[in-house]
């Protein structure tokens, strides 16, 4: 098994791919279907999913400087409302005015490509850039867990790779750089993550050495995860005899899925049939 | 030749490209030509060289009028490495107008008139639309309309939303469909009110979508042009957005996309716009060759490039001989002797034997010419089922590779299907949908490894409750033991589990949403060691595309479900799929890429590949100048350059017939590198003699060379 040559690693797959490599062959290399439940119960999670989408797109508008009071009221139900109104009431301030929205960054590192859709950036040219990324999950996860997140080392690595793309003449430092999440489940209690020249560094070894174990394995074979735990929340359980009944969605840390969209990132052609 | 930009990776440029690819940053180019003269090759180029030039990405729109003729540029952008940033948008008018709606939605969705603004819309598909429009057409059905019009409903359907789609691409009110076809009619009058007809329902169905935020594809299209694209607001985000804009095969776009470009062109930073000359293939789409040519005139320079690179002097000679042919018009002085290497005939009397033939002749290019499969493509006006089949299966005996280029294929064709729709009847007793046996039995076969027919069929005969209970599947306990040891306790063991799974989820008594009870009966049986999807891993593909279709029509079917309470989703489904409302089509796995290419001729020109050897099968086939009978809908007349309120004559349908094998006629020796078979059946597929116009054009041909070898 060979990684195709238009791979892009993504905190998606990077994240399968440290929670079990089998999943990440699975998923990303073999592209298997397997159409079992992930969590139960399976009506509510969709319904909370769909609700963070529109959550999403709701703050979407809103930067982009639509009414907020037309905006508000898509608002379908309380819970969405609540989230809405925090949102007015907390997101982080002050953000720098120039801002890209739901914007794809791609770069590559030693010869692979890394690719990233980002809620917000916003940038204060030549001082700084802020990432917020608004989190719609249950519960907000501890600070300790969030820094180990891909997400969190993937994203301002990336934006600082790709800093000269937004004004050729300004080169940024990570010093300039931070990082935010935002949280539904806990609003007044944002995360942020400055970031630096040498957790930068760190972070492009630590993701060099990431893809590398991933070559590795395609030279081998991708193991199943020891930690038997995790197949309860993930559908590929049947095919690797892992257990039968779906897990709970409470024991999920990230339940958005959002970012699976960024595995067919160039595929932005979104057509009705006709 | 030289290439100078690192980034590509593209062929040797001729100077032609290059320049084009290198105008200026602030330049707008309308680049013209045949097809095969490397025009798509110049936009990868331009698109480097924009790239190249530091231009970010994101600033960069690439718009094509459908998703397969994206591929090159999609292909480019992931094979190659690009600059760190962002990444160029690559859109059709569809996708941006879906994409806009979602975002400024808010914005807009009251001022449109729709019932509930503040309520998300609903995209359909095709299918859900097709479903929402039979809802709507049947109480008209009811009511005794289009009685006198013996047509397929499903036909019927799509040929209302094919108008609506058209008034909205040509940019006319659907109001008005009714009258134009109506105007231009020119059969017996009696038809007449079929357009009239055709109209309420039309308007029935607008207004039963402006009433529950359901967005069909012609609504998209309106709304963009109409709200979003007049909005101050909207126009701000796209200009802003987008600064370089390469548009290809623009002549395959319909005027509601050119009049948009034409307005935003003088916006735009730099432009490249391309157009193919002989093109214009998607006129049943609403493809307007015309209206794309106008944009030349918002443009600063129209290049032209030099005749197709690809279609030897022999073949375009072949070309020419035969479109002269076809219009009666050829002289002795087209056929030069070269001619006879671009082509042959492969003659037959019976369509088995010329099916068998090319077959044969393809055997001879392949193992003994060494000609790769992936450069043979077999043509035919339509690609029914059974030639399909024939061919592929006789190829299969020749060990020769072949993938069939069929848009689509029905996901109920499927056996794991089938057998997921058997257990969903067993699961809702109350749906009133019992299974046949039969439909149990080969649901077990494939359910439970190791169970072959004749063990299922065994304990069908003991197992299967005779009278007309509720739950049909007896308890393996109660089979005879000389029985359960015929069937295997290993099997009677996944029995057994497979029926308490069924019989759990109905003493739960709670119906699940279909999709999901499809996920968790394949999850947690049908997947699991010693159940037939377990190592069937396309059966798991299909069974995520059936989860996906069920799930997608769930998602729009509250404005029905509301209305009824009790409604089930899941039988309404499975009743549509019934009659045929939802066909849940789907694009098979990808095959063999190094294959013989069996496709319908249309398709293989839009996806615009090349290849050396081209069998256009049964050339006598009237389908090759025909158009399809579609007695609700008219793509010519529906088009702005038909004056309204002019009759369809039989000289327009001939004309119109002449011009559009004349265009199939170029569009695939365009794309043929060395030689074309034409085959000729005398007698066609269902039994009868066809001479169609192809046919007679080329023993036109024939009969001048064999004269002229005569003469010499
Ligand atoms: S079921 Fe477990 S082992 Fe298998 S892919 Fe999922 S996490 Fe990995």
């Amino acid at each position: 098994m060979k990684l195709p040559p238009d791979f892009s690693f993504s905190q998606n797959n990077l994240q399968d791919f440290l929670e079990c490599p089998r999943r990440f062959e699975l998923r990303y290399l073999l592209r298997q279907p397997w159409p079992a439940i992930q969590s139960q119960p399976v009506v509510e999670h969709e319904q909370h999913l769909r609700r963070g989408e529109i959550f999403h797109q709701m703050v979407q508008q809103h930067q982009i400087g639509l009414p907020v009071d037309k905006i508000g009221a898509q608002a379908y139900d309380q819970t969405l409302l609540g989230w809405w109104e925090d949102y007015l009431g907390s997101m982080p301030q002050p953000l720098p005015e120039h801002r890209l929205v739901e914007h794809t960054l791609q770069s590559a590192h030693s010869g692979y490509r890394f690719i990233a859709k980002f809620d917000l950036i916003a940038i204060q040219p030549g001082e700084k850039m802020i990432i917020v990324d608004w989190k719609t999950s249950r519960r907000k996860p501890p600070r300790a867990i969030l820094s180990q997140r891909i997400q969190t080392r993937l994203y301002p690595f990336l934006l600082w790779k790709c800093s000269g793309a937004f004004d050729q003449a300004i080169s940024y430092s990570p010093e300039q750089i931070e990082m935010i999440y935002w949280f539904t489940a806990d609003p007044l209690s944002p995360e942020r993550f400055k970031y630096s020249q040498k957790q930068a560094e760190r972070d492009g070894e630590y993701l060099l050495e990431l893809v590398q174990q991933v070559e590795h394995h395609t030279q081998t074979y991708f193991p199943l995860t020891s930690q038997e735990q995790r197949c309860s929340l993930c559908v590929y359980r049947s095919l690797c005899n892992r257990g039968i009944t779906a897990g709970n969605i409470d024991d999920e840390i990230d339940e958005e899925v959002d970012d699976d969209r960024l595995d067919i990132a160039f595929d932005q052609i979104g057509e009705t049939e006709f | 030749m030289i290439n100078p930009l690192p980034l590509m990776n593209l062929p040797k440029l001729s100077s032609e490209q290059l320049q084009a690819a290198q105008a200026p940053l602030n330049r707008k180019i309308f680049l013209q030509g045949e097809p095969g003269s490397g025009k798509t090759t110049a936009g990868l180029a331009r698109l480097a060289f924009l790239l190249e030039s530091g231009i970010p990405a994101e600033q960069i729109l690439i718009l094509l009028p459908q998703r397969t003729l994206a591929k090159p540029y999609y292909d480019y952008l992931t094979q190659n490495p690009l600059p760190p940033g962002s990444l160029p948008t690559i859109v059709t008018l569809g996708g941006l107008s879906q994409r806009t709606i979602q975002l400024f939605w808010p914005a807009i969705s009251a001022e449109a008139g729709f019932a509930r603004p503040h309520q998300p819309p609903l995209f359909l598909t095709l299918e859900t639309a097709q479903y929402y429009m039979s809802k709507v057409v049947e109480p008209f059905l009811n009511q005794g309309y289009f009685e006198q019009l013996v047509i397929d409903r499903n036909r019927l359907y799509s040929q209302l939303l094919d108008n609506l789609n058209k008034a909205a691409l040509i940019g006319f009110a659907h109001t008005t469909l009714g009258e134009r076809l109506k105007q231009a009619w020119n059969g017996q009058p009696q038809h007449l009110i079929l357009f009239d007809q055709a109209q309420d329902c039309m308007n029935a169905f607008r207004e039963y979508c402006m009433a529950n935020n359901l967005l069909d594809f012609s609504l998209q299209i309106e709304l963009f042009i109409h709200y979003l694209w007049r909005s101050f607001l909207v126009r701000n985000y796209l200009h802003t957005h987008f600064h370089h804009l390469i548009y290809d095969n623009i002549e395959e776009d319909a005027p509601a996309a050119h009049d948009v470009i034409g307005e935003w062109l003088p916006v735009f930073d730099s432009a490249l716009l391309i157009y193919d000359q002989q093109g214009g293939y998607r006129v049943f789409l609403g493809a307007d060759p015309q209206s794309a040519a106008s944009l030349a005139d918002f443009c600063d320079e129209i290049v032209e490039f030099p005749p197709n690179l690809i279609c030897p002097p022999t073949v375009r000679q072949f070309q020419s001989a035969l479109v002269k042919a076809v219009q009666r018009q050829l002289t002795h002085e087209e056929l030069t002797p070269p001619i006879k290497t671009a082509f042959s005939h492969l003659p037959a009397r019976f369509y088995p034997e010329m099916v068998d033939q090319v077959c044969k002749t393809i055997d001879e290019l392949v193992h003994q010419k060494q000609v790769a499969p992936s450069e043979i493509a077999v043509l035919a006006p339509f690609m029914s089922d059974s030639l399909r089949f024939s061919l592929m299966s006789r190829l299969e005996e020749y060990q020769i590779p072949a993938r069939s280029h069929r848009p689509s294929r029905s996901l109920y064709d499927e056996p794991a299907v089938r057998t997921l729709i058997t257990l969903a009847k067993l699961a809702h007793p109350h749906w009133e949908m019992p299974p046949s046996r039969e439909e149990i039995r080969s649901m077990l076969v494939h359910c439970i490894e190791d169970l072959d027919l004749v063990r299922a069929d065994l304990l069908m005969q003991m197992g299967f409750t005779a009278k007309k209970q509720s739950f049909p599947l007896r308890p393996f306990e109660e089979i005879g033991e000389d029985g359960r040891e015929r069937i295997t306790y290993s099997a009677g063991l996944r029995y057994s589990r497979l029926r308490e799974w069924l019989l759990n989820y109905i003493e739960q008594g709670e119906e699940e949403e279909l999709d999901v009870f499809f996920a968790f009966l394949f999850g947690e049986v049908l997947s699991q060691p010693g159940y037939g999807f377990h190592d069937h891993l396309d059966d798991a593909a299909v069974t995520a595309r059936v989860i996906e279709s069920i799930k997608k029509f769930r998602q729009v079917i509250e404005p029905v479900r509301s209305q009824q309470p009790g409604f089930s989703v899941g039988m309404e489904y499975l009743n549509m799929v019934g009659q045929g409302v939802i066909s849940a089509l789907y694009l098979p796995p990808s095959e063999e890429e190094d294959a013989v290419l069996i496709s319908p001729a249309y398709s293989f020109i839009i996806n615009n590949r090349s290849v050396r050897f081209q069998f256009w099968l049964d050339c006598g086939n009237y389908g090759w100048w025909e158009r399809l009978f579609q007695p609700l809908t008219h793509p010519y007349v529906l088009s702005r350059n038909w004056q309204p309120g002019r009759l369809w004559t039989d000289a327009d349908e001939y004309e119109t017939n002449q011009q559009s094998l004349i265009r199939i006629i170029r569009g695939l020796t365009y794309r043929c590198r060395e030689h074309i078979f034409l085959c000729t059946s005398r007698i066609n597929e269902r039994g009868a003699e066809e001479r169609g116009a192809l046919l007679l054009a080329f023993q036109g041909l024939l009969r001048r060379l064999h004269q002229q070898g005569g003469e010499s």
